[in-house]
């Protein structure tokens, strides 16, 4: 390791051999790649023949925000991403704060049925939302059998399912987030207040959120990404017609071979995600401020 | 304090109970129903079930797409956590121990592909692979070799955080005194900053190889004919059917996954490391 009597070349020479492979192959295989991807967006596409053309024109994302049906899609991404986020944050928290603070010796155990669905796949877990909600699945044959509905509800391929699947896919992100920061807010703040006479909702609002708003803060951000480009879940439980951003570009690429389209989709989405993470960031950040 | 605000601090700790309670079975129940399935006899997934089977789990190994996609997933997964190992500790090292200009931005690279959509890592790595094909005139879309580097890819954020985070708790002096005592910086590294970090390095290649062997989104664009990950083959099932069998998958896929978190929790306290 270093060591004061190294000198400021060696030290330079000896961080570059560490950092030097792994900097080289994420350039190489992540910027390189974006940055064809960009280019390709501003190429042509003839679509007759179904081949991209050479030219620098914008014209496939003048496409994209004058076509009724492609801003319609970046709406319902948008809408689904901000409703998901807002029920994670309600279902979380409370969730996390009993995490952080529980003296069990089964606090791994909650913390394992937490993370193990991440790991599982979406695919797997929209297996069991199709189970749930399908004609004959387990919420319908319940209502008919309690006699509250005549004939099964549609749930499947509606928003209502793709909300339900993408909030349970990422509420653990969201509880991680929470967890951790509650974790370090000392527990005699809370008793201090308590001790003041505030009410439980009291000190919430006054102590804990303010104390927890750089978790609430990374967990939002990471779980609104998430559901903005969330492909499998809407895919499954959508529908194929279920016009979410993500799904967009797949089809643009596979079924319809529009690189240049698919690519200015792309570079759409991950604009409109970051500019409305960096806007959360500011506003929240003044307001904590105040 | 009264009695009022007693009763009222014991409802509200029930209340926040039931809340946790509500939100975490909310986040197990696909899973749950994926597992009850999984044993149905009839094949249609109806309630209630007509009984119960485990033909299923032998049905799996009948059909080959489910077994090759199983060996090619758990393949890629570990070379591609091995070749993060390889790239991503000397990188966590350089970024934990050095200072220099470049440090912000090259930490902000190698955790990147974090929040890069799958679907447009996916078609970037594509597009990349065309073009390199076109200007080497060897083969690439679709190869086992672009489908791991595209994995070791999404494997190094892991690496890189996890064992960042556990170098920032080893103190720095406990590597000074090996050096005052003669040790050189090898020595250093291999007898004391490694066994220290060692439960930051068991983490981050767990989940490395989990990130790896559950991607869906890039992969899509990464594998050939015939060579197909386990996660694509359950997306392609799933489009036109859902029965016991894919049920079946999933579970000796959970079950994998949780004897594998459950072995890792003994090194390091999952707690804190995600």
């Amino acid at each position: 390791m270093s060591t004061a009597s190294e000198r400021p070349r060696g030290r330079l020479l000896t961080a570059s051999a560490l950092i030097g492979p792994a900097t080289i192959f994420v350039a190489a295989s992540l910027l390189a790649p974006l940055a064809i991807l960009f280019r390709y967006s501003l190429n042509g596409f003839e679509k007759t023949t179904k081949t991209m053309t050479e030219a620098v024109t914008a014209a496939n994302y003048v496409q994209f925000f004058t076509d009724p049906y492609y801003t319609a899609a970046l709406a319902t991404t948008v809408e689904i991403a901000l409703l998901s986020t807002a029920t994670c944050l309600v279902l979380g928290f409370p969730l996390a704060y009993v995490v952080a603070r529980t003296q069990s010796r089964f606090k791994h155990l909650l913390i394992i049925g937490i993370v193990l669905p991440l790991f599982v796949g979406n695919a797997v877990r929209a297996a069991g939302w199709m189970v749930v909600f399908g004609n004959k699945g387990f919420v319908n044959t319940g209502l008919e059998w309690l006699g509250l509905i005549a004939k099964p509800l549609e749930i499947m391929f509606t928003e209502k399912a793709v909300i339900i699947g993408i909030v349970a896919v990422n509420l653990p992100f969201m509880v991680l987030s929470l967890q951790s920061v509650i974790e370090s807010i000392d527990r005699a703040v809370e008793e201090a207040a308590f001790s003041l006479g505030a009410p439980p909702l009291t000190m919430f609002r006054r102590v804990l959120w303010p104390l927890a708003l750089p978790g609430i803060l990374s967990g939002t951000i990471l779980t609104f990404i998430l559901a903005m480009n969330a492909y499998a879940t809407p895919y499954l439980l959508g529908g194929p017609l279920f016009k979410m951003m993500a799904p967009l570009v797949y089809n643009q690429f596979t079924q319809q071979s529009n690189w240049p389209f698919g690519g200015a989709i792309a570079f759409i989405l991950m604009a409109v995600t970051l500019s409305l993470t960096v806007v959360a960031n500011l506003l929240i950040q003044r307001r904590a401020v105040r | 304090m009264n009695a009022f605000a007693v009763l009222r601090r014991r409802a509200g700790r029930w209340a926040l109970n039931g809340a946790a309670t509500l939100s975490l079975a909310y986040i197990l129940l696909p899973l749950i129903f994926v597992v009850w399935l999984a044993f149905f006899r009839q094949e249609i997934p109806s309630f209630p079930p007509e009984g119960y089977s485990l033909r299923w789990f032998a049905a799996i190994l009948d059909q080959r797409k489910f077994v090759d996609g199983f060996s090619l997933s758990f393949q890629v997964g570990v070379l591609a956590t091995g070749l993060g190992l390889l790239l991503g500790v000397p990188a966590a090292l350089c970024l934990a121990r050095y200072d220099f200009t470049w440090r912000a931005p090259l930490g902000s690279l190698l955790l990147m592909p974090l929040i890069v959509p799958g679907v447009v890592l996916g078609t970037a790595m594509y597009v990349f692979h065309v073009e390199l094909e076109n200007a080497l005139d060897v083969d690439v879309i679709g190869t086992f070799y672009a489908l791991v580097s595209g994995h070791v890819v999404i494997v190094i954020p892991w690496i890189v955080r996890l064992v960042t985070a556990s170098l920032s708790g080893v103190d720095r002096t406990i590597e000074e005194a090996a050096q005052n005592l003669g040790a050189n910086r090898w020595v250093t590294f291999w007898r004391v900053t490694l066994p220290a970090i060692r439960p930051g390095i068991v983490a981050g290649a767990l989940f490395g190889f989990v990130t790896s062997f559950g991607n869906l989104e890039m992969s899509l664009f990464l594998v050939g004919p015939g060579r197909t990950t386990l996660p694509i083959v359950i997306l392609q099932y799933l489009e036109w059917k859902i029965d016991p069998t894919i049920a079946a998958v999933s579970v000796v896929q959970i079950a994998l996954i949780a004897i594998a978190m459950l072995v890792t929790d003994r090194y390091v306290k999952l707690a804190r490391v995600v």
